[in-house]
């Protein structure tokens, strides 16, 4: 059982963070963040070319992580693999020792740098989810036998910012069914949104639950966050009042919010673990990590 | 109906400036409704031609392009302009312009049309996607194809991204997913609906190239 897996069961708060593979062939920068972050979190995403851009691939980042004894979620996308290539690729990442993972549908090429590429979308995050119990259970998606069964955790995500909301809620007990084990979020900035999600996800035994956050750094990141990130909806409110502020201001009040998110989150028993989503550095981590501590005592 | 566009000028100026003799063959169907091949545009298409001191042999508007021997028929009374012409310029549909590339094996066949999509006219020559021909229809579950109109063939429902129910690649369009979520709520077969899972698709059945048999 892993890790991540292990203490979202026994209801302990967990905290995962997010990294974006390089883009290109040196993986010296995440070898260093890997390193210190192996000491903050709980466990290590790894995106799968999000935003459709171009980059090394999850799985060998993944393993570089293992490498280190930093537990990675590989997460995957239905944009650029059939089945045939989803299943071949999910058997090497297990034969790698990758347990975690974090599936989704993903971003449409049109956002990402190869904008002409052919999207391959040959299923959908539901039927991915399927697929991976199947493997669990020893049968491929058209329920051939294989040589033995994975031993997956299974992740999907969810977006509780959407309106309506209805079919997302209705997608969310689909993939429950489906077999996932834990859900992640899409990044939280309004708390109601949340409060709103969890009133149905509550409804059913033993959702875990991962809410997604980011530490706002910058006037200009917060924008590129509310226009660019497909999925997101980020409060006028929240846009006004951090474009009052300083640049300076900015960084303590992303950190301020980040951590005042979290803290109110834990206090209504809204979550069982916390996604520290788009980080630039490690230090941002740290910072957040220690302003929870000092505020919680 | 097959959604064509006249390719750009330019590239049609291109591919056809090494000739000097044409003969002109639009379509009366689809390629009529869009504008594309019907008289008034093979007449404007002449007069340009004629413009750029080029001759025009011929011209004629197919019935339906796409039926092989009813065309072959048709193009009988127009051999002898047709023998004058250096090159035929077919303003249809693909399937249109492959109908009289298989009669004149050694003269160049061009089309001036690119095309697009089979869909709906909204209104006048607007046109909608609606089907990928994609050899498994799903309309009695969802009402409106998902296949073609969701970017992503999300077949249970929406993705994350859409914003005020607006598709995340295309945000001038609703999502598929929620007008298919609403026709399924007024049905009342949400619930039935979500007792399954829809797919894996079969998209063996959309393989080209098709071929069907007449049945005996």
């Amino acid at each position: 059982m892993t890790n991540l897996k292990k203490k979202l069961m026994e209801g302990e708060i967990v905290f995962t963070v997010e990294m974006t593979p390089p883009k290109g062939p040196d993986v010296t920068s995440i070898v260093e963040k890997l390193k210190e972050l192996k000491f903050l979190t709980d466990a290590v995403n790894f995106t799968d070319n999000p935003s459709a851009k171009m980059r090394m691939c999850s799985m060998s980042a993944c393993k570089i992580s293992l490498d280190l004894g930093f537990e990675p979620v590989l997460q995957m996308s239905c944009r650029d693999r059939n089945r045939i290539a989803i299943q071949s690729d999910l058997l090497g990442a297990h034969a790698l020792g990758i347990r975690n993972l974090l599936v989704m549908t993903g971003d449409h090429p049109i956002w990402g740098d190869h904008k002409e590429a052919k999207a391959v979308y040959d299923i959908d995050s539901s039927i991915l989810i399927k697929l991976v119990n199947n493997l669990n259970n020893g049968l491929d998606i058209n329920g051939n036998k294989l040589n033995g069964k994975t031993d997956f955790f299974i992740g999907a995500v969810v977006n509780p910012n959407v309106d309506p909301l209805l079919p997302q809620l209705k997608r969310f007990e689909q993939k429950l069914k489906m077999g996932a084990q834990f859900f992640q979020t899409q990044m939280i900035f309004e708390l109601e949104k949340l409060e709103r999600f969890m009133d149905f996800a509550n409804k059913f035994n033993n959702i875990k639950i991962i809410v997604g956050i980011i530490i706002i750094k910058t006037k200009k990141m917060l924008h590129f966050i509310a226009e660019k990130i497909p999925g997101v909806v980020v409060p006028q409110w929240l846009i006004d009042k951090v474009n009052a502020l300083s640049d300076k201001d900015v960084e303590k009040f992303g950190i301020e919010f980040a951590s005042n998110m979290i803290l109110s989150i834990i206090d209504k028993s809204l979550a069982h673990g916390f996604h520290i989503m788009a980080i630039s550095k490690v230090e941002d981590v740290k910072n957040l990590l220690s302003f929870i501590k000092i505020k919680k005592e | 109906m097959i959604v064509t566009k006249q390719k750009d000028i330019q590239e049609i100026v291109n591919q056809i400036e090494k000739f000097n003799s044409f003969f002109l063959i639009g379509c009366s169907e689809c390629a009529t409704l869009c504008g594309t091949g019907s008289e008034e545009t093979i007449l404007q298409l002449k007069e340009w031609i004629e413009s750029q001191h080029k001759k025009v042999t011929g011209w004629f508007i197919a019935k339906t392009g796409c039926q092989i021997l009813g065309t072959k028929k048709e193009l009988n009374q127009y051999k002898k302009a047709i023998d004058e012409a250096q090159c035929i310029l077919v303003l249809s549909c693909g399937a249109g312009t492959q109908t009289i590339t298989e009669f004149f094996d050694s003269k160049p066949v061009i089309p001036l049309n690119d095309t697009l999509f089979i869909g709906n006219m909204r209104r006048f020559r607007e046109f909608e996607e609606k089907c990928r021909a994609c050899g498994e229809c799903y309309l009695i579950f969802t009402g409106v194809c998902v296949v073609t109109l969701c970017p992503k063939s999300m077949l249970n429902g929406p993705c994350g991204g859409y914003r005020d129910g607006k598709c995340e690649v295309n945000q001038k369009m609703k999502c598929a997913w929620i007008t298919a979520y609403n026709i399924l709520e007024k049905r009342g077969l949400v619930d039935s609906f979500y007792d399954g899972l829809l797919g894996p698709k079969d998209w063996s059945k959309s393989n080209s190239p098709r071929y069907i048999e007449k049945e005996k």
